[in-house]
């Protein structure tokens, strides 16, 4: 029945139960003897690292255990915060709303799904926060969510409560939809080039200009009636108020500079430019308006408008002084953000501590959550990875990944995890509600659902996977 | 003139008629009567009339003008309640039941013209009772099932109208209704025809958005009431007018949700705007069972449990443990309710076969409902959620004559209704029909129909632009193989079957660069083929003739 081993562990992956994690309570925590890769003060060796109410309370060298607390020992091994993704789709039952360019009343809070097995995986890959985007569809797209991985939780304990919010904006192909169809029916939305995407923007914020002004009048007594509470265009005043943050999609380095004469035009900073992969063209207008560059380290010319890009991106932005980040933007990649950061160690000579903050503390900064993640020092949450060998390494593995103290995932239980699934799997494949009807025969194999499209809207298929 | 003279002639005479068939009374006797208000009278009498129960009790005597049906070895109950149906309503969208079961379908009949400054879909003052057909005839087989009363809604969309309570009798649509509006509905689905919102993202937004834009129409309104001078009139629109009832808690807002996640994204909804909130489907409701109880949010649950079927079990995939597991939970759901103290009542959520209903509820006995916890919930619990107790779902004197009689276990496979009561009306029982062949239905009753072999040619009503294509079958026994072929290229048909109910197959087309999967219903009458293509996207409807 099952294809391959591949097939094998990921359909065995794929049903690991939140419930299994979910009743572990927080223990105080020690790690001994661990080689600490701190993303804040270097690296220390032989290092103790105490976790106490899911906070890191004590870095240092023969740390005395607690009464009650967990010790391991991680001698040989290698300690990190917690993986950091600037860009993702993950958890979104919906990704696109593309009917109008402009959907900043859409959240993506609204549609997460935390039975989303990609957050284990990405548990188990390192990975304890992502920023959570709207699709590239839309001019302005929708509002995001920052989330801490805590599978096994609740829904609404994901977002981190302090994060500030944020919006996709986004520029180019994916935008103007230059290389997607019409579905049949539906009209060709406007706008159709990039400087309509332009104008998009520049009349969203004109709008919003003047909403804002409706109410400060309405509030002021100047007017009678009450103006709509219009959800497209409040986060478009939170951006014009400094309170929302930018996540720009766009591969070109016209187009990024367009948005920052945009946002400099209404007075606003751009939070991060996302994928930016000719963003070296502009590193020094980038660096000066103090707006970050989210980027992949690779996927050169892996469609038109990325054809300029270069592997030497990472290297020149921070050469120049820009916060850069590395993102996956892909539920699959999102597990091995660690060796995506060690290649701009070998493309222009980034040095290991630095190309290891593009995953951890860069893009805490970059979503404004550095005050509580993304780094191993005292007063953080414990957001914590145990590694086999140096993350950098291709032989590395994450054995144990912990959020805010509670470990999530933990390889030496993950064996014991699917065994006891799949003898449920056997107990629930013999009821006979769960037996396939006879007579339906005759048919053949469909395919394995790891080879289909995604069961997302039709508008992720059209955008290029969403990249 | 003469007209006019004759009308209260006509009118006086219609009264008598009336008054003739109220006048009839019936004494059901020597019967097992389960009141569900009180206790169970183990031998008693239920004396009907004018509409109303007259008397119940064990020593009550038959009146002698009144026609005695022996219930000897027979169980009296109040008339069964099925709380969320699409009954009565012209073109029911098809609500599947189990996984995503929460999206509603998009409509496959006639959209009707309408003014609203919104699309269809986004329209709340959508009514049932304005769509409800006339007549009783069309109860027949619910009737025979044992049900009398019935919540009806019957549009798709993301604001779904407000529904009714109605009784499965009476020739005119105000003779049938007992309670409308009911409550407002929602489904969390798309509206389709490139038409915003298109994803669930957009469905939220839309939903908000419709919400505020009420709250400040009806402060704009009172406003304008009070002093209306030097104030710019505001704009009456209807659409938001509806949701008054709702944003003011004045009628239920019912909201389609049977996963965890979808029931949980109703909650937040429902306190985010302080709703009267309830949940219909509620299929995984018992994990949140907590949350429902806090937020005091019943349950309108489907006894369509989530079943296995062919086009879902493809041999190179196991199923995900998560759909085995929704399937095996499924009838645990309204014992975990009932253990956590939220309110619920059973509905049918469009279930295949009308005896599965109460086959299904007593597998939620088996997996440990109280029986009666069970009758409530099709009976006087029903009533409570639909706000008709008064009135309806228990046996006692004064109230409206709703009676069923059920020979064996009324969860029983050998159990046959024998006389049902609606409105103190009495409807005769037909022989109870006879058992399919092969109950499973799993292969289908093989096709005893003309064969549907044959070349269509027909429209696919995709919204603004229709698309032509040509439908190829090849029908042997009950299997149907062919190809269909539009401007998207020609695509296989896969999984096709013909029963007398029409046929059915599966395939997949080239769209944007992706394969798109569609499953594909409908019938052949003469020359004429119609149904419904049904695909991520969303259903349209096609129809066309069969080519000489």
């Amino acid at each position: 029945m099952r294809k391959s081993l591949a097939i094998l562990i990921l359909t065995s992956l794929s049903i690991v139960s939140p419930m299994f994690v979910f009743a572990q309570a927080k223990n105080d925590i020690l790690i001994k003897n661990a080689t600490v890769m701190t993303a804040a003060k270097g690296t220390l060796e032989n290092t103790d690292i105490l976790v106490q109410n899911g906070k890191i309370v004590k870095i240092g060298k023969n740390i005395a255990a607690p009464a009650g607390a967990r010790v391991i020992d991680a001698s040989g091994k290698y300690v990190t915060p917690g993986i950091i993704d600037c860009h993702s789709h993950s958890m979104l039952d919906a990704i696109n709303e593309g009917v109008f360019s402009v959907t900043s009343m859409t959240r993506t809070r609204d549609v997460l799904n935390p039975t989303d097995i990609t957050i284990y995986r990405a548990l188990a890959g390192g990975v304890t926060a992502a920023n959570l985007l709207h699709g590239s569809a839309n001019s302005i797209g929708g509002q995001n969510t920052t989330v801490k991985f805590k599978w096994g939780h609740p829904v609404e304990d994901y977002p981190i409560a302090d994060a500030p919010p944020g919006i996709k904006f986004a520029m180019g192909e994916n935008v103007k939809r230059a290389t997607s169809f019409a579905a049949p029916g539906s009209a060709v939305r406007y706008p159709r080039t990039r400087m309509g995407v332009v104008e998009t923007m520049r009349d969203a914020f004109l709008r919003a200009r003047d909403y804002k002004q409706a109410w400060a009048d309405y509030k002021a007594g100047k007017t009678k009636v009450q103006p709509r509470k219009d959800l497209e265009l409040e986060p478009l005043v939170e951006i014009l108020e400094g309170k929302r943050l930018v996540h720009a999609h766009g591969y070109r380095s016209d187009e990024h500079l367009n948005l920052l004469l945009l946002a400099d035009e209404f007075g606003f900073k751009v939070a991060t430019l996302q994928h930016g992969l000719e963003a070296y063209k502009i590193a020094p207008e980038i660096a000066k308006r103090g707006t970050g560059v989210s980027i992949f380290t690779d996927s050169w010319s892996y469609k038109l408008e990325a054809y300029d890009a270069i592997p030497y991106n990472a290297y020149i932005l921070w050469k120049n002084g820009v916060n850069v980040s590395i993102n996956s933007d892909s539920d699959e990649r999102m597990r091995r953000l660690n060796l995506d950061a060690a290649k701009v160690m070998k493309y222009g000579g980034v040095p290991e501590e630095d190309a290891f903050k593009m995953i951890t503390i860069n893009p805490a900064k970059q979503l404004g959550i550095d005050k509580r993640t993304g780094s191993i020092e005292i007063g953080k949450d414990a957001d914590i990875v145990i590694w086999n060998a140096h993350p950098f390494s291709v032989y590395s593995r994450v054995e144990m990944t912990m959020v805010e103290g509670e470990v999530l995932f933990d390889r030496a239980k993950d064996a014991d995890m699917r065994r006891a699934m799949a003898a449920e799997r056997d107990a629930l494949e013999k009821l006979d509600v769960n037996k396939a009807p006879s007579g339906g025969g005759g048919t053949s194999p469909r395919i394995p659902s790891e080879m289909r499209v995604k069961d997302r809207d039709e508008a992720d298929q059209a955008d290029g996977g969403n990249r | 003139m003469r007209s006019k003279l004759l009308l209260p002639l006509v009118a006086a005479f219609c009264l008598l008629l009336t008054a003739q068939a109220y006048g009839q009374s019936y004494a059901i006797t020597n019967a097992r009567i389960v009141t569900v208000s009180g206790a169970t009278i183990e031998k008693g009498a239920v004396v009907i009339r004018n509409g109303l129960i007259e008397a119940v009790g064990a020593n009550v005597a038959p009146p002698a003008d009144a026609q005695i049906f022996d219930a000897a070895g027979l169980t009296v109950y109040p008339g069964f309640i099925d709380a969320l149906t699409n009954l009565g309503m012209p073109a029911a969208p098809a609500r599947a039941g189990g996984p995503g079961g929460g999206q509603a379908a998009q409509p496959t009949g006639t959209t009707p013209t309408s003014n609203s400054n919104y699309p269809a879909g986004l329209r709340p003052e959508d009514e049932a009772v304005n769509d409800l057909r006339a007549g009783e005839a069309q109860f027949e087989a619910n009737r025979n099932a044992g049900f009398t009363t019935v919540l009806t809604t019957g549009r798709s969309g993301i604001f779904n109208g407000r529904s009714a309570v109605i009784d499965l009798a009476g020739e005119t649509v105000s003779a049938m209704v007992i309670k409308s509006p009911f409550a407002q509905h929602i489904t969390f689905s798309t509206i389709g025809g490139g038409q915003y919102p298109a994803s669930l993202l957009g469905t939220f937004a839309a939903i908000r958005q419709m919400f505020y834009d009420a709250q400040r129409q009806q402060e704009i309104e009172k406003a304008y009431a009070a002093n209306p001078r030097g104030m710019k009139r505001p704009d009456a629109d209807r659409s938001l007018v509806a949701l008054y009832p709702a944003i003011n808690r004045e009628i239920p807002a019912v909201f389609a949700a049977n996963r965890e996640i979808e029931i949980i994204r109703a909650l937040d909804l429902i306190k985010e705007f302080k709703l009267n909130g309830v949940i219909a489907g509620g299929t995984e409701s018992w994990k949140v069972a907590d949350r429902l109880k806090a937020q005091n949010v019943s349950v309108l649950l489907s006894l369509n449990f989530p079943k296995r079927t062919a086009s879902s079990s493809p041999d190179a995939d196991p199923e995900p443990l998560e759909t085995l597991r929704f399937r095996a939970e499924a009838p645990k759901c309204a014992a975990k309710l009932a253990a956590a103290g939220v309110r619920f009542a059973f509905q049918s959520d469009n279930i295949r076969s009308l005896g599965d209903f109460f086959v299904n509820a007593g597998k939620a006995v088996e997996s440990g409902l109280n029986k009666e916890a069970a009758i409530r919930a099709m009976t006087l619990g029903a009533a409570e959620l639909l706000g008709v107790d008064k009135t309806l779902g228990s046996i006692e004197a004064g109230k409206i004559a709703n009676i069923v009689v059920v020979k064996g276990d009324v969860f029983g496979k050998d159990r046959a209704v024998t006389h049902v009561f609606v409105d103190g009306k009495y409807f005769e029982q037909k022989e109870p029909p006879k058992r399919d062949a092969n109950p499973s239905g799993a292969s289908g009753p093989s096709a005893s129909g003309p064969s549907v072999t044959g070349r269509y040619t027909v429209t696919i009503e995709v919204p603004g632009q229709p698309l032509a294509a040509t439908l190829t079958f090849s029908q042997s026994g009950p299997t149907l193989t062919g190809t269909m072929v539009s401007q998207l290229g020609t695509s296989q048909i896969k999984n096709g079957r013909v029963s007398t109910d029409g046929f059915s197959f599966g395939s997949s087309v080239e769209f944007g660069g992706a394969a798109i999967d569609i499953s594909v219903s409908g019938k052949v009458s003469g020359d004429q083929i119609s149904g419904t293509i049904d695909s991520p996207q969303g259903a349209v409807p096609f129809s066309g003739t069969k080519n000489p």
